[in-house]
């Protein structure tokens, strides 16, 4: 099985790709799943929704930058090594 | 009695007066070498730590001796060595913050009883009654002194058996190569991280506030390796069978011990404070 860990980064960077190009407005937003849609109040459980808008909009603010980079080395490397 | 140095070649020295004991670390033998072939006033006298000392007549050594005895190479040396320990302090301070040193002695710190009862366990834990792990001051306590505790030991150790069966295994169907080891050892490596980065994300959406630090999830998941060593084992002495049924059995141990073990270690009273780091599933 060629399940390596270099495809396991192929995949995850794959994964963040496609979490960073959801659209906050057209897409989540229309969908319910908005960041700012989610706060119900400072209730003690967030529920699995919230927690996973927020992680969503984590990512998208923290990997924009990053991802550019990665995202740049990875297509050298697959233009270079196939 | 003039200090060590730039002596002139051709004087007779007396060894007493012009060997200042300057003590320069990590030089007392090429000094014997400099001395036994230098000039023959300094035969018979130990040469301590004055390398000023010897000073140019080294030429008539050898060009090593010669080049050891240079002041300029020995301030070199000196301060090699002194940037060597220097830079060796930085690592091991900065070592601890990219790779918990510490809190890794902790999960080594086995021994053959604990080893051997955790085996056991691990393939057959329906009768093993309780599951707490125990804490001492608020720290669990060494895996040497209870059963319950993970570690790593156990699950590193099958994982490198796991990969020297596998090729064992492919060498019986004249399959193996070397490289095959290798693509083994990452395969194996890649599931285990794809489990650990699975249970996270799923631990972080349902807010559970654990104990349960991502080492302690590396070690809970390391633990299926053991399963599945005797599973190939007994593939190989027993065909598909065997195979089969070990793996099976392997798998409901597994399903058995993990339940009350997870459960034990995530249950813990958030009243326990400092200690490990905590994994809390709410942002902030």
């Amino acid at each position: 099985m060629a399940f390596t860990l270099y495809s396991l980064l192929q995949a995850a960077l794959l994964c963040v790709n496609a979490i960073a190009v959801l659209h906050e407005e057209r897409f989540l937003k229309n969908i319910g799943w908005g960041a700012d849609q989610g706060i119900g109040g400072f209730g003690e459980e967030p529920g699995i929704k919230s927690q996973l808008m927020n992680l969503i909009r984590s990512v998208r603010t923290v990997m924009r930058v990053p991802l550019i980079i990665i995202n740049s080395v990875a297509i050298v490397l697959l233009l270079l090594f196939g | 009695m003039h200090p060590a140095g730039l002596a002139a070649a051709g004087t007779p020295r007396q060894p007493s007066k012009r060997r200042i004991p300057v003590s320069q670390p990590g030089m007392a033998d090429p000094h014997q070498l400099f001395d036994d072939t230098s000039s023959a006033q300094n035969q018979g006298y130990r040469a301590q730590r004055a390398p000023s000392g010897l000073g140019y007549p080294a030429a008539s050594a050898s060009p090593q001796a010669a080049f050891l005895a240079d002041p300029v190479s020995n301030m070199a040396m000196a301060y090699g060595s002194s940037l060597a320990a220097q830079g060796k302090e930085l690592v091991d301070k900065n070592i601890d913050r990219f790779i918990p040193v510490t809190k890794l002695k902790y999960y080594f710190a086995v021994d053959t009883m604990y080893v051997g009862k955790k085996l056991g366990l691990l393939v057959f834990p329906y009768l093993h009654q309780d599951w707490e792990v125990q804490y001492q001051q608020d720290t669990p306590v060494a895996p040497r002194f209870d059963v319950n505790a993970p570690d790593l030991y156990i699950p590193a150790m099958a994982f490198i058996t796991y990969v020297l069966v596998a090729g064992l295994a492919l060498g019986t169907q004249d399959r193996f190569s070397p490289d095959l080891l290798g693509l083994q050892a990452s395969s194996a490596l890649a599931w285990l991280t794809l489990e650990v980065l699975a249970i996270l994300l799923s631990l972080y959406l349902v807010t559970v506030n654990t104990d349960l630090t991502t080492i302690d999830l590396v070690a809970f998941l390391g633990y299926k390796y053991v399963g599945m060593i005797g599973g190939v084992l007994m593939g190989l002495l027993f065909g598909k069978i065997g195979y089969y049924l070990v793996l099976g059995w392997c798998c409901v141990s597994i399903f058995v011990f993990m339940f009350p073990i997870l459960q034990g270690v995530m249950m813990k009273p958030k009243a326990l404070g400092g200690g490990r780091m905590r994994r809390s599933g709410r942002c902030g």
